[in-house]
């Protein structure tokens, strides 16, 4: 077990999965990755983690369902979510606020965006 | 001829009469004559001023109709009975005047009945009903007694029964104008005129000898001198015309008419018999093709109505299937606005997803990268990428106007926040190219609005005057408010546009030849985007340029109600 704190990314792309994951890496956390929405859970089950990155079109489980599910859960209820999709439109960007992500952004994006947002979220 | 005059001439008239009751007999006579003939003079002028030149051929023969009854009593009264001081013979002169007269007034009533558009199959066969029961009643109390009167003339007996079968005429045309009845001064001025001619003949008829002790019939006969002279001098006459709303219906009227009709024989045979005189066989035939003309009429009604019924029936089918193929045709429309926003949405998407990984790989790679040179065609990479993100959002966008599915949550926006924000991030790429750039800020009133869609416009304007303006050049920014409108202008003093390219500057794709000649990227979308943005907030967007001066934007914004 180590003190790095710990971020889970699910996406379907594996290359911007694996970015992502080099990049959160590299800023410091203990980074697990997961290419569905169900793998996502499962990590989250089996380890809560301090901030989650969830794409939005994902298959078995999306990317807005898994927020719902994260929600209702006793123990991840409160765990931070950061959406992260190519589906730009603003209400794309609003129903994934509405369901209880903690932010939303847009692909592509600039890391510093996706760090200043962990950092505003975990501080 | 106002409608004041007539009423006045209609008082003068019954004034007239009233005094015609308190003079002596000589004076009385004369007075007989002036009402009328003064009333004919009243119809005539009436009819001058108030007729239309095409109707007055009803209202002349009425005229002449009225004027040959006048000269009967012109006859009768100044002739006779102040020239020759004794009762006219019957028949004599004012005889053959007075029945010359009738059919004069009975053609015009018929025309004016025409005019009314009554004479339809239909009210033909009504007009027949009405005469056959009228003519019943007139044969049996007023043309027959005269058969048996042992009158000495034969000559004498016909004229007597031509009065009551002149007036059988008049009271079918009486009836149908009140089948027809309009609300019209005139109108009812005219119908209770020859009613009263009607009236005062038939009392003469009954009476059958001589003028004793029915003075106050006179009083009907001038009255109606006196009111068909009204009838024409009040404006009101030109006004007659038909009532459009000629559905087929069993009205009151016409059911009063018809049940009239139908009980008009019976009711004679039972008035005949308690009587006690002699039953007529004629009143039995009568009474038959009475009551068949008036079956046939019910029937035809009847058929009139049903088949208005049905044609409302089919006509309401119809309308409701129409709107069952609307509420489909609405269905797969609005079906097919899905499917065509779930596309739009899947192109960026699809599009979008790629363009992070490049995107994001080469910033890693950029950040790794020591050697300069490499560094700087990663830079190129980038840009590259950074284009084409922003033309396949650009081509999204256009797509979503060109389908109409633009939509726009608007909310108070303080415009002159919004250029600040544009200026200030359009600030760093000014800079770099040389160029300085000045936000005057004036203050604005709220305009209703999408902040983010206004911030893409300001922006689209803004790049676009950095682009075209060349080193050393400048762009302002400035916002005001005028005439209930928040202006927005963005001035350069860049290359300028040509006249033929301000005309197409808002066309989709459309780049101009200054661009082209320099180079000088876009997709030619965002004056179109910025177009729509702006018509979608219900503003305007011009734009004024001096080639080789500078090129001025200016966008109005209707202030928030």
């Amino acid at each position: 077990m180590n003190h790095r704190p710990y971020v889970i990314c699910a996406d379907d792309d594996r290359d911007i999965l694996s970015l992502v994951a080099l990049r959160l890496e590299r800023s410091g956390f203990d980074v697990a990755t997961a290419n569905d929405g169900e793998e996502a859970l499962a990590l989250a089950r089996a380890r809560r983690p301090v901030v989650v990155v969830l794409d939005v079109m994902m298959p078995r489980l999306d990317g807005v369902e898994l927020v719902k599910t994260l929600r209702a859960d006793a123990d991840l209820g409160d765990v931070k979510i950061i959406l992260l999709s190519a589906r730009a439109q603003d209400t794309d960007v609003a129903r994934g606020l509405a369901v209880g992500a903690d932010a939303y952004l847009v692909k592509p994006f600039k890391y510093t965006e996706l760090a200043e947002e962990i950092e505003r979220l975990t501080r | 001829m106002t409608s004041k005059r007539a009423w006045s001439a209609l008082a003068a008239g019954a004034a007239a009469i009233v005094v015609y009751y308190l003079i002596p007999g000589r004076e009385q006579s004369a007075l007989y004559f002036v009402i009328g003939a003064t009333s004919v003079v009243g119809i005539f002028v009436g009819v001058r001023r108030n007729t239309a030149v095409e109707q007055r051929l009803a209202w002349y023969l009425f005229t002449v109709g009225l004027a040959l009854e006048v000269a009967g009593d012109f006859v009768g009264t100044i002739v006779y009975e102040l020239g020759l001081n004794r009762e006219p013979p019957v028949p004599g002169i004012d005889d053959v005047l007075y029945l010359a007269g009738y059919p004069f007034l009975i053609v015009a009533a018929f025309m004016l009945v025409q005019r009314l558009r009554l004479v339809r199959s239909g009210v033909v066969l009504d007009s027949l009903i009405v005469f056959l029961a009228v003519g019943l009643v007139q044969w049996v109390y007023f043309i027959d007694p005269y058969n048996h009167e042992g009158l000495s003339h034969t000559a004498e007996r016909l004229v007597s029964q031509a009065y009551p079968a002149m007036d059988a005429f008049l009271l079918v045309a009486v009836g149908q104008l009140l089948m027809r009845y309009v609300k019209n001064v005139s109108f009812a001025a005219f119908i209770a005129g020859i009613a009263s001619l009607i009236v005062a003949d038939e009392v003469f008829a009954i009476a059958n000898s001589g003028y004793a002790g029915l003075d106050w019939i006179d009083a009907f006969f001038l009255g109606s001198y006196v009111l068909l002279a009204f009838a024409t001098l009040h404006p009101s006459v030109e006004e007659i015309h038909a009532n459009e709303d000629d559905s087929a219906r069993l009205a009151l009227p016409r059911l009063v008419l018809l049940g009239g009709a139908l009980l008009t024989a019976p009711c004679v045979l039972l008035a005949e018999k308690a009587a006690g005189h002699r039953t007529h066989l004629s009143v039995g035939i009568f009474g038959v093709l009475v009551a068949l003309a008036v079956l046939l009429r019910i029937v035809g009604v009847l058929r009139d109505v049903e088949s208005a019924h049905s044609a409302e029936q089919r006509a309401r089918r119809e309308s409701e299937t129409a709107q069952q193929l609307l509420a489909v045709q609405n269905q797969r429309l609005r079906e097919l606005d899905t499917l065509k926003d779930e596309f739009l949405s899947s192109v960026s998407h699809e599009l979008r997803t790629p363009l992070t990984s490049i995107q994001g790989y080469v910033e890693l790679l950029r950040e790794d990268e020591g050697n300069p040179m490499k560094r700087g065609y990663l830079d190129i990479i980038e840009r590259n990428s950074e284009r084409l993100l922003g033309l396949v959002a650009d081509v999204l966008f256009a797509a979503r106007v060109l389908e109409g599915q633009l939509r726009f949550e608007f909310q108070p926006v303080d415009v002159a926040r919004l250029v600040h924000q544009a200026v200030e991030e359009a600030r760093p790429r000014a800079t770099s190219a040389g160029i300085e750039l000045l936000a005057h800020d004036g203050t604005a009133p709220e305009v209703d609005g999408e902040p983010a869609r206004l911030s893409q416009l300001l922006d689209n304007l803004v790049s676009n005057a950095i682009k075209f303006t060349p080193n050393g050049g400048r762009v302002d920014v400035r916002t005001s408010a005028a005439d209930g409108f928040v202006r927005i202008e963005v001035s350069d003093t860049g290359v300028g546009l040509s006249a033929a390219d301000r005309d197409h500057l808002f066309e989709r794709f459309f780049r101009s030849q200054t661009a082209l000649e320099r180079q000088i990227q876009g997709t030619g979308l965002g004056l179109y985007i910025s177009r729509a943005i702006v018509e979608a907030h219900g503003g305007r967007i011009g734009v004024t340029s001096v080639e080789g001066e500078g090129t001025t934007f200016l966008v109005e914004l209707p202030v928030r109600a």
